[in-house]
């Protein structure tokens, strides 16, 4: 694994072009599954996950000044804390134990 | 508090509510084992074996994001227990009739794979949370490990040669890149295998979705390149246009769908988004699953592909869903999502069988 944190930014940009001459220029990064952005009021927004050494180098790029970079998260510290959030055990071990969904049955 | 679902819990899960539910559901488990040795499980829901239509909900397929298996498990367990006790389903702001629910239950197969990648889940769950291949290392070298199984399908499986090579193809042949490695072949890997089962197994299915999370955002076909409706001959079939595949805004080359097909797919896929914002009102855009970039190998233009290599296979029509806004949100945010997910998911069963049903009835006319 690993030591390098991975850091979970948003890349916003106004235009595909603008986002894709920026991700051309830092890749290979890693954008999510399939590398989908979203519009949001207007702008293309994508989210990428970088080591921290690639998200320095990146802002020093050339087409940096044509995106603006958003840091959300430590993603990997975010990590590490949510897996204090997995079941330990099995909570269904038990046949009888029947799952229930969120829905509201009415 | 409740807690996200550990590998082990999501099969027993599956066994229990099969027990539980026996004239509705059916445990089916899967030929090929992990590398790992887990062998994993479909919770087939539906009162009739035969249905006339099925639908493939995958879930899982990428070990970090843990909301969709937790999803799938939950939708498998209300629609039985709602179709066990004659009600509806509600989701937040979203709500689905008994009869909506019996239509389902009693009309179609749902075949419901929550965990398609055990063993990436349980190692993001007690390892590495950001891992999101499967653990197989590769048999020329074992210090690179694991495989993107949504790389793995065949379906333009040779990115280097499929594809221009400016077009930035989300792939990779590096058996060690930590995202994107394709595998040493096409359908390599266990867990492509099972899904590649399963569709040859049970022709009556007609409709694939795999949840991923997270943008949020609905994909239809095709992610090869941008679509277009004119050109026939420029399909992923066509060795010709290997050069220039995938590149973005240029006149060389679209990936071709029909009018009827791009039709249905942006219908459904509208149909899903319109009951996902009902739950809380968060939008799920729509997009082709071209992005910024091409996608090779994916489990949704590979079930499409199916039938355009041979027409005797089913036509299968592939979506994906990338829910919620984070891979690991809190659980608290994540069963949110999972109402989402939810909702969505049953709209486009409600859609779908709405779709047979038209194309029966219009067949019996004619």
């Amino acid at each position: 694994m690993n030591d390098e944190s991975i850091i979970h930014i948003q890349i916003e940009a106004l235009t595909l072009e603008d986002l894709r001459a920026f991700t051309d220029e830092i890749g290979p990064a890693d954008l999510g599954c399939r590398a989908i952005p979203r519009q949001t009021e207007g702008r293309f927004v994508i989210d990428g996950y970088l080591p921290e050494t690639q998200l320095q180098a990146a802002r020093g790029s050339r087409a940096a000044s044509r995106v603006s970079l958003i840091v959300i998260e430590n993603a990997s510290e975010l990590g590490r804390e949510r897996q204090r959030e997995v079941g330990e055990g099995n909570r269904f071990a038990s046949r009888g134990e029947i799952p229930r969904g969120l829905g509201r049955k009415e | 508090m409740m807690t996200y679902l550990n590998v082990l819990e999501i099969e027993s899960a599956l066994e229990n509510l099969a027990a539980a539910y026996p004239e509705s559901a059916e445990s089916i488990a899967c030929p090929n084992v992990t590398h790992e040795g887990r062998q994993t499980h479909v919770l087939r829901v539906g009162a009739r074996r035969a249905a006339v239509y099925g639908v493939l909900i995958l879930g899982g397929v990428h070990a970090r994001e843990w909301a969709p298996p937790d999803a799938l498990v939950s939708l498998a367990a209300d629609l039985l227990e709602a179709h066990e006790l004659g009600a509806g389903l509600v989701y937040g702001g979203k709500r689905f009739s008994a009869n909506e629910v019996r239509q389902i239950v009693d009309s179609s197969n749902l075949f419901i794979y929550p965990c398609v990648n055990p063993d990436g889940r349980h190692y993001s769950q007690t390892n590495d949370a950001l891992w999101r291949k499967n653990r197989r290392p590769h048999p020329g070298n074992k210090n690179c490990v694991g495989v993107d199984i949504n790389r793995n399908f065949d379906f333009l499986w040779d990115h280097l040669k499929k594809f221009a090579p400016d077009s930035g193809v989300s792939a990779s042949e590096d058996p060690c890149d930590r995202q994107v490695y394709r595998g040493p072949s096409p359908t390599s890997e266990p867990e492509a295998k099972n899904v590649v089962w399963l569709l040859d197994t049970y022709p009556q299915i007609r409709w694939h979705v795999d949840v991923h999370s997270a943008v949020p955002v609905i994909l239809h076909s095709w992610g090869s390149d941008q679509n277009q409706m004119t050109e026939s001959t420029q399909t992923f079939l066509n060795s010709a246009f290997d050069s220039v595949r995938g590149r973005s805004n240029d006149a060389a080359y679209g990936e071709y769908i029909t009018q009827i097909d791009r039709n249905i797919v942006e219908t459904l896929s509208y149909r899903m988004s319109e009951a996902v914002k009902a739950v809380r009102g968060d939008g799920y855009g729509i997009e082709q699953a071209y992005g910024l970039y091409p996608t090779s190998g994916a489990s949704d233009d590979y079930a499409f592909s199916r039938h355009f290599i041979d027409p005797s296979k089913t036509k299968v029509y592939g979506f994906t869903i990338e829910c919620g806004h984070s891979f690991q949100p809190a659980w608290t945010e994540a069963e949110e999502v999972i109402r989402e997910v939810s909702a969505g998911l049953i709209a486009f069963c409600l859609e779908a069988s709405a779709i047979v049903a038209r194309s029966t009835s219009s067949s019996v006319r004619q």
